[in-house]
């Protein structure tokens, strides 16, 4: 018997692709969100509702990960955005290699700021780079104050934790205020929003401040 | 649950140090999966097998040796392991750290007939 020592990262290929990305990314001055969260956390809601706001700023575009459907793309279509779907046909997450093939359908030197909306699921993206600047977890507060503590590697690498359906709270029985004191306690550097519906209207305009704030950093390096 | 994405990529690797060494039968192949990674070990090895039902890693055993969470502290730079949540340093109480170990899973080595 032979013993050969490998000490290869089983991430690493998707971690060079997105090394790769990073790097097309930068090279265009386009600033990426890589938005996860679980189904039904109101992921694709508030793409609908952020995304009229910043493409008066900036020239976006969407990329929308499900196992199966072109259903939020369409959704998307509709805000007068450019979508583009990825069906993972099963899969429980967006790989870099995935982002890089649907990079040639876009023209990248027309854009400012690419969205990427992944899979609903709480646990497998958080492993996978895509070459991101901004990594956004979702929570409606319907899912329970201590989803946070019960999902930590999602939080953990997290720039921004956003808060939605706080409008819910008086029927969830959820405290938001412990639920961000969860948050803290698992990455004090996230930056947390709220976001709500109120008479009609979708409040989210400290998010979308932040977001052209971020991907105008960006572009003026 | 993204073990099959993760055999295959070790099938990937260990298959580059198969045609490298010309090996004819792997019997173990060992990796060390961190705290963080999100890995199932039985969820692992059951894909493990069921995708090396023939070549010259079938049969192979899958040993996972779990490699703990390690953080280093934003402010007294003391590195510790990060057991639970919330993770706050043991020396100076401080909550800001980073996590230098335990989100990855190594391929270490494998074991194989000369």
């Amino acid at each position: 018997m032979a013993e050969l020592e490998i000490w290869e990262d089983l991430f690493s290929q998707n971690n060079r692709k997105a090394a790769e990305n990073r790097n097309v990314f930068k090279s265009h001055g386009i600033y990426v969100i890589n938005m996860m969260g679980s189904p039904g956390s109101g992921k694709t809601t508030l793409l609908e509702n952020i995304l009229p706001k910043l493409g008066a700023h900036l020239r976006t575009a969407v990329i929308e990960g499900d196992l199966a459907t072109q259903n939020d793309a369409l959704r998307i279509e509709k805000t007068g955005i450019t979508a583009l779907q990825i069906n993972t046909d099963g899969a429980c997450h967006l790989e870099s290699e995935m982002i890089e093939k649907q990079l040639s359908m876009l023209d990248l030197n027309s854009l400012d700021l690419i969205i990427i909306e992944n899979v609903g699921n709480l646990v497998c993206p958080a492993s996978f780079d895509l070459g991101e600047d901004m990594r956004m977890v979702v929570l409606s507060v319907a899912e329970g104050k201590d989803k946070p503590v019960k999902y930590p590697t999602a939080f953990l690498n997290a720039d921004t934790v956003v808060i939605t359906k706080t409008d819910l709270v008086p029927y969830v029985d959820v405290d938001v205020d412990v639920m961000k004191r969860y948050i803290a306690g698992i990455n004090p550097k996230a930056v947390v929003f709220e976001t709500a519906k109120k008479d009609g209207a979708y409040m989210s305009d400290q998010l979308v401040g932040y977001i052209i704030d971020q991907a105008g950093r960006k572009k003026g390096v | 649950m993204h073990e099959t994405a993760l055999v295959r990529n070790l099938l990937a690797t260990v298959g580059q140090a198969i045609d490298v060494h010309h090996i004819k039968k792997v019997n173990r192949v060992v990796i060390s999966a961190g705290k963080l990674a999100n890995v199932l070990p039985d969820a692992l090895i059951f894909a493990f097998e069921a995708m090396t039902q023939d070549g010259p890693m079938k049969g192979a055993e899958l040993e996972i040796r779990s490699v703990p969470a390690v953080a280093r502290c934003d402010d007294c730079g003391y590195e510790y392991q990060a057991d639970g949540f919330p993770i706050v340093c043991p020396v100076c109480k401080s909550n800001g750290f980073r996590i230098i170990s335990g989100e990855e899973v190594y391929i270490e080595s494998i074991e194989y007939e000369e």
